[in-house]
């Protein structure tokens, strides 16, 4: 029975044939996105879970310490070029067998240095005093990957003497290396999510699938029916049905493998997340190889058995056990009360600007909308075949609406992994310019440009002494086209901090200091903690201006110096008004607390970040030559010279690789649907190949039938992502205008709209799955040769 | 059982389909050997009798009896049986497997009875001579005559040497020319094997063909008797 199952499906003709072909086919595009899904996602988490050097802790030292052996000091940090991040360890060796790093055959001596690929290729394009005066000595090497998340990141280690870390803080003395993976809130985020993308894929994947297997069922059971008339047992129906389904299935299943394999190399270089991962990384493992070579021809077979149980083949031919009744209006009730939820909880969630309404309802809401699209979908289909048909006025489109119409559940079944896509990309799409916008709200870009340089590192703290800052200051204005506005540690906030602390040693009862931040007195206003000149504020006219006359004011530049979000940093300003408080004190005797320096030329800017860089790290000061005081005082604490654009860049990229990963699934799904399509029209066309070619008989011209296939097909596939996404921007807009109410700009209204990605996104799905259903076109005018008229 | 010579009987048959009376008290004796034409107008119930009597339609009443057996009484399984062992069937249209070619169509029924691939093969290949279809044996369905294909029905229904064949409306897509032909080999056949035949027609020509004729009028057979004159 096997082998009569096999010899249907290899040697039944033609039709058998083009069968076994499309459904071939059209698994494996669909293993192919599976396994390109299964190893982005591994790479995702292999990346996640790999060992984390940059986790190792030490023994914080303040001195130099005693040579030890299997010990290194470990002083890491990180500083940017031009928006990249640049993960820098200085290590030192204190003693023989000291901790490996990884990624390195040997821990670099002084003076030497080793640089990942990526930063290797950067330092030989880009001129030292960009970028290369960074990092002291020779490079003797490359970072292995061992020691990367991702091909293009950008790590160097640099060799010291243990004499050198004299004056750096922040340095510890390290004695085993961290193995374990870094402990991000995201990363947890991001793994839940990849799934639920794999799942949002695999839904429509399964659909197409099933649709391939189950393709020209109809046919295919009347054949069933004659041979039960000859006396074959329902057993034996069930045997040579599944070996049809399992036989396109495997043979996809093996061939989609091939494909990916194939591909294996392009797909590592696209980047659904934002980051492109090792291209040895973005593979599936075996066991989902044979899985899916196991499971997916599994899944065919049951397809196709629940499929003939939903008949009964007789020999007399095949009945439906039921008829499908007509999708009613009540499929309606969850949508509507979806969307009335939702708006409504979006509108309450900021629970009068406090943002801290209750977000359940939104969710519930949410869930709603997306149950009630696929409850409604089949009705939608239903009433705008209704509509077509009552206002057709060609022959193709009415036998396209009534064709859809006898079947809507059918017509939306194909396309309804779609319409979750389609929404949640459009509401996605929406939520993800809109926090980017109020996060770096439009026409606030007047300091993308600016560096921001905080020296205070704490309340006590008061910057870099007076000598050393005005010479750093009349640096940095030597660069061509530098704007710096300086800010100096106002004294009278110094006092005030340190009565602060003295009160709370006092509080204490020990006599000795308590080194926490203290719960600011609601009754009590601190001083203004800097000092900034009126001309200098002058050259960045977003930070404000004096009153006339005046020569220098206090400020509290905090924000724009140190603030991690551009909202806030641009909501701080303007730092200085006419009611600024005038300051009479002497900047010349102030230390500098912190400094903006605006360059529109980016390679000046990186210029600046070198030389501070440099100045920064060496305790002889400019790394020029030119003499400096000690830094041991006045180090910077864990912020690197970075300008406000790259903090608004930084904010912006977790929501971006989000919103593009969302992007992605919309448009795989469209391609699924479209191959959904493409095998549906395939099947019907060998169904409906009588009819077909009793109308081409009867005059009937090749391009009406065009048209038909054309619109049965691209009917419910606009109509269905036009509802969806119509509904996911209907109540995406609103909702989120609700909740970015209290985040916009003074005066100002954050813009809600798509982003042009979503548009792209939905275009191209929208083009590429209609093609596949044009592919499938020749067929119809292969199949329905008026010379083949008799049948059989 | 009324006589031991009736390979089937069929006493006061009624089957009804939603509202549609399609027998209403139906009675038919058949002999060993016989070939027996039911005759009637469309929607009489001819087709109906004939399924109920091959067990492929249960009556919702009466009894049908098949080689002294209940046949109405037996369940799935056996009746599929008796239709791959015992049975065997000529219609209109779609009995053919069209992936298959004419030789597979006719081995067919032997592989579903688990004969050896060689034996189905040979045996399925011997009647095409005989029904004078030689050369056509790697053809498919699409790639034949009408009266070809009711040939190699023909040829696929005797395969098994069944003890009753069923044609209803075995030549009713056909040429009267090749309607004949079709009949005369169905004919000669059943005889040389002592097949008996149920034919179920509306053309007098085809029914001349049987030893006796039956009518049948709103579900009921109304007249029974030897035909004279029936073509030999």
């Amino acid at each position: 029975m096997y082998r009569l199952g096999l010899r249907l499906t290899l040697k039944g003709g033609r039709e058998s044939l083009v069968r076994l072909l499309v459904t071939t086919v059209a698994v494996a595009i669909g293993v192919t996105i599976l396994l390109g899904v299964f190893a982005d996602f591994h790479a995702f988490e292999k990346t996640s879970d790999r060992p984390s050097w940059e986790s190792t802790s030490g023994i914080p030292v303040a001195s130099v310490p005693a040579p030890t052996p299997k010990a290194e000091l470990w002083n890491y940090s990180e500083n940017i070029y031009k928006g990249r991040f640049i993960e820098q360890l200085d290590v030192g060796t204190l003693g023989a067998g000291a901790p490996l790093l990884p990624g390195i055959a040997k821990l670099p001596g002084p003076g030497q240095f080793y640089a990942s690929p990526a930063l290797a290729a950067l330092l030989k394009t880009v001129p030292k005093s960009e970028l290369g005066n960074r990092f002291p000595g020779v490079q003797v090497g490359t970072i292995g990957e061992a020691a990367l998340s991702f091909p293009n990141e950008l790590a160097v280690y640099v060799g010291l003497a243990p004499q050198q870390f004299a004056n750096l803080t922040g340095t510890a003395e390290v004695t085993h290396i961290a193995t374990a993976a870094q402990l991000q809130g995201t990363t947890g985020i991001y793994k839940d999510a990849f799934g639920v993308a794999a799942l949002a894929i695999l839904f429509p994947l399964l659909i197409l699938i099933n649709t391939a297997t189950r393709l020209s069922a109809s046919r295919r059971e009347e054949r069933y029916a004659a041979m039960r008339l000859i006396g074959a047992t329902p057993h034996q129906i069930n045997v040579i049905a599944s070996v049809d389904a399992i036989f396109g299935a495997l043979l996809g299943a093996v061939l989609g493998s091939v494909i990916f394999l194939a591909i294996r190399p392009a797909v590592a270089d696209i980047s659904f997340s934002g980051v492109k991962f090792f291209s040895n990384y973005v593979t599936p493992t075996i066991w989902e190889y044979l899985g899916l070579i196991i499971i997916v021809p599994t899944v065919a077979a049951i397809a196709s058995l629940v499929s003939l149980r939903r008949v009964t083949i007789s020999p007399l031919g095949v009945s439906r056990k039921t008829t499908p009744p007509k999708p009613r209006s009540w499929r309606l009730i969850p949508l509507i009360v979806g969307i009335s939820l939702f708006i409504y909880a979006g509108n309450h969630i900021n629970n009068g600007g406090t943002g801290k309404g209750n977000p359940g309802p939104l969710f519930g809401g949410f869930l709603l909308i997306m149950v009630g699209l696929i409850l409604s979908g089949s009705w939608l289909t239903m009433q705008v075949t209704k509509l077509l048909a009552r206002f057709a006025r060609s022959a193709s489109s009415l036998l396209a609406a009534r064709r859809l119409s006898d079947n809507p559940k059918g017509a939306f079944r194909t396309i309804s992994g779609l319409v979750l896509a389609v929404f949640v990309g459009s509401v996605v799409s929406v939520l993800v310019p809109a926090l980017n916008q109020a996060q770096n709200p439009s026409g606030q870009t007047s300091l993308s440009n600016v560096l921001r340089v905080p020296y205070s590192t704490g309340p006590l703290d008061a910057g870099i002494p007076p000598t050393a800052a005005a010479s750093l200051v009349s640096k940095m204005e030597s660069y061509p086209g530098a704007v710096v506005v300086p800010f100096y540690t106002n004294p009278a906030f110094i006092a005030f901090q340190q009565q602060q602390f003295a009160a709370q040693s006092d509080q204490s009862g020990s006599g000795k200091r308590v080194n926490i931040m203290m719960a600011p007195n609601p009754n009590i206003n601190p001083p203004d903690d800097s000092i900034a000149s009126c001309v200098s504020l002058a050259k960045l006219s977003t930070l404000g201006t004096c009153s006339p006359g005046v020569k220098a004011v206090t400020v509290t530049p905090d924000n724009v110096l140190s603030g991690d979000n551009p909202l806030f940093i641009y909501k701080s300003l303007p730092v200085v008004t006419h009611n600024s408080p005038v300051s009479t004190a002497s900047l010349n005797n102030l230390s500098l607390s912190g400094m903006l320096i605006k360059a529109n030329n980016p390679n000046t800017l990186e210029q600046i970040r070198t030389y501070l860089s440099m100045y920064n790290d060496t305790s002889q000061g400019a790394g020029d030559g030119t003499g400096g005081d000690s830094l041991s005082a006045w180090q910077m604490g864990d912020l690197e010279p970075e300008t406000i654009g790259e903090v608004a860049k930084i904010r912006d990229n977790d929501d971006s690789n989000i919103g593009r990963a969302v992007l992605a699934i919309v448009v795989l799904t469209l391609i699924t649907a479209g191959c959904s399509l493409a095998v549906t029209i395939g099947g019907s066309l060998v169904e409906r190949k009588r009819p077909f070619t009793l109308l081409r008989v009867s005059g009937v011209s090749l391009s009406t039938l065009y048209k038909d296939i054309l619109l049965e097909a691209a009917l419910p596939l606009v109509v269905v992502s036009v509802i969806a996404a119509g509904i996911g921007l209907g109540v995406g807009i609103p909702v989120v205008k609700g909740l970015l109410k209290n985040l916009e700009p003074k005066g100002t209204a954050i813009p809600v709209y798509p982003s042009m990605g979503y548009y792209i996104a939905l275009g191209v799905g929208l083009v590429i799955a209609l093609g596949l259903v044009i592919i499938t076109l020749p067929l119809l005018k292969h199949m329905t040769k008026p010379e083949d008229v008799r049948f059989e | 059982m009324k006589d031991k010579e009736y390979i089937l009987e069929a006493i006061d048959l009624k089957k009804t389909f939603g509202v549609t009376l399609a027998l209403q008290g139906a009675n038919l004796d058949v002999k060993q050997g016989e070939i027996v034409a039911i005759m009637g107008p469309s929607g009489s119930g001819k087709s109906t009798l004939l399924h109920c009597l091959a067990g492929i339609l249960k009556p919702d009443s009466g009894e049908v009896m098949f080689d002294g057996k209940r046949l109405d009484q037996m369940d799935e399984a056996e009746r599929t049986k008796l239709r791959r062992t015992a049975f065997g069937f000529v219609f209109q249209f779609g009995q053919l497997v069209p992936e298959l070619t004419a030789e597979d169509n006719v081995a067919l029924p032997l592989l579903l009875n688990k004969a050896g691939r060689s034996e189905a093969y040979t045996k399925a290949r011997s009647w095409f001579p005989r029904l004078g279809i030689e050369g056509m044996e790697k053809h498919r369905t699409g790639e034949m005559s009408g009266g070809q294909s009711q040939r190699v029905a023909l040829a696929r229904a005797l395969a098994i040497e069944p003890k009753v064949l069923f044609a209803d409306e075995p030549t009713g897509s056909l040429d009267s020319l090749a309607s004949e032909q079709v009949m005369e080999l169905l004919v000669k056949t059943a005889r040389e094997q002592g097949t008996t035949v149920v034919l179920v027609t509306h053309d007098p020509r085809i029914a001349a063909y049987a030893d006796r004729e039956v009518m049948v009028r709103d579900g009921k057979v109304t007249t029974a008797g030897r035909r004279v004159g029936a073509v030999r």
